[in-house]
């Protein structure tokens, strides 16, 4: 195979800087690339001048997959990190390769009928090359981007208690939640029996219906109701006389907030479950 | 143009089915696309069918972006709708496109050195209508996955 594409590799290398010029001003100005347009030219160069320089191993090697993705995996990963889109760090690596044809086209590299048929076996292996990096770029995007997406929920998750162990984490989340209920009631009793006052306690139960919303999402709306339903009850047993309008204005606002905060997990919960499916 | 690549155009289109039986067949045993293993063959067939129906008019569009634009981003709600990863979708296309030149290849339609000239212009007009595609796939998946509330990192 080396023979016949000898000229194409010697010119990729011996014009590398050349051909990286062309490119950065063609990504600089493409309307595919926009994200591009406000880099630094030397670092596009840079980038460019990379691959131009390591085409003849990837070419070349008996293991094209592996070579490649030892590559085009730091290349996913460097403009991952520069925030250029998946759709962009994809095109702007198209054009690096039709700038290696431009300009071997330019330099009538291949001439005669002996060439031709180099120059479609040349194509023909620059495009198995390429088909790899499509495919391995735009993995590493979709790992890249399942990772951030977790890191990003990482604190809500370690709140919601999942993942391996499902059945004993399970059995202690309904564990705690009986036992905060268990406070609620005696707190509830302690105040509207023995002290005759319904003040500032009922703002630790939003302890546990914002819990019982993040871990089982509209069942925890549940948890709201009945501590609505146990203030209302113990104000109607225990302070009779007292006006019962505040007490009703938190039993609905308990609601309330255990419903807003279900329906925000539900959204993350598609959120995990979208890229997750997505991207394995 | 037109002259070059009739012979290509003419074989994707009159063996269709067959070139998609094959296709369906590698991708379905493809490491690189386990999604497609639980699906049926019929449905899979189905889409690559369709890809090589429509390859004469991508191929000989003036407006060839367009042309792929609007196929490509059918073929992509698709493929999102059926949970099938970006990598995937995108290896599979590509797997589509390399049967045909195997088919090409088996069927012995480019051998005179005339013949080789016009696999390389086939072949050339054949990669840009994919440079595009991958483009438009990339993109619309990430306008799909783009939630009303939820701006994906950096897709």
């Amino acid at each position: 195979m080396k023979a016949y594409a000898t000229k194409l590799i010697d010119l990729t290398e011996r014009k590398a800087g050349d051909m990286a010029k062309r490119w950065a001003a063609d990504v600089k100005k493409n309307h595919r690339t926009p994200s591009y347009h406000g880099l630094p030219e030397d670092r596009m160069i840079e980038q460019a001048i990379s691959f131009y320089t390591n085409f003849r191993q990837m070419f070349f090697t008996e293991n094209p997959y592996d070579t490649a993705k030892a590559f085009f995996t730091k290349y996913a990963e460097a403009r991952y990190r520069e925030k250029i889109p998946l759709q962009e760090a994809l095109y702007a690596l198209i054009l690096m390769r039709r700038h290696m044809w431009l300009y071997a086209e330019f330099q009538a590299t291949f001439i005669t009928s002996i060439e031709q048929q180099q120059a479609a076996e040349s194509l023909n292996r620059t495009i198995l090359m390429f088909d790899y990096a499509t495919y391995q770029i735009t993995e590493k995007y979709q790992e890249l981007i399942s990772r951030d997406v977790d890191r990003k929920l990482g604190a809500v998750k370690t709140i919601m208690m999942e993942g391996a162990g499902g059945g004993k984490k399970g059995a202690f989340k309904a564990g705690l939640m009986g036992v905060l209920l268990l406070i609620a009631c005696v707190l509830t009793y302690y105040y509207h029996a023995t002290l005759g006052k319904g003040v500032i306690f009922t703002h630790l139960f939003y302890i546990p219906i914002i819990l019982a919303s993040i871990w089982w999402r509209k069942k925890g709306v549940l948890v709201a109701l009945f501590l609505g339903v146990l203030i209302i009850l113990s104000h109607a047993f225990f302070l009779e006389g007292a006006p019962l309008n505040d007490d009703i204005v938190r039993a609905v606002m308990f609601v309330v907030i255990g419903f807003v905060v279900a329906r925000l997990m539900e959204g993350l919960k598609k959120v995990e479950d979208l890229y997750k499916t997505l991207s394995t | 143009m037109k002259a070059y690549a009739t012979k290509l155009i003419d074989l994707t289109e009159s063996h269709a089915e067959k070139i998609a039986g094959q296709w369906a067949r590698d991708v379905k045993t493809n490491v690189k696309t386990p999604s497609y293993r639980g699906v049926s063959d019929e449905k899979i067939i189905l889409q690559a069918a369709e890809f090589y129906r429509h390859f004469r008019e991508m191929f000989f569009h003036d407006a060839p972006y367009e042309q792929a634009e609007k196929f490509f981003e059918g073929y992509t709600e698709e493929r999102y709708r059926e949970g099938i990863p970006l990598h995937e979708a995108v290896y599979a296309l590509i797997l589509m496109r390399r049967h045909i030149w195997l088919y090409a290849e088996f069927q012995a339609i480019f051998i005179t050195a005339m013949e080789h000239r016009q696999a390389v212009e086939s072949l050339s007009r054949t990669i840009l209508m994919f440079d595009y595609a991958m483009y438009v796939i990339t993109r619309k998946y990430r306008d799909l996955m783009k939630l009303e509330w939820f701006e994906p990192p950096n897709t």
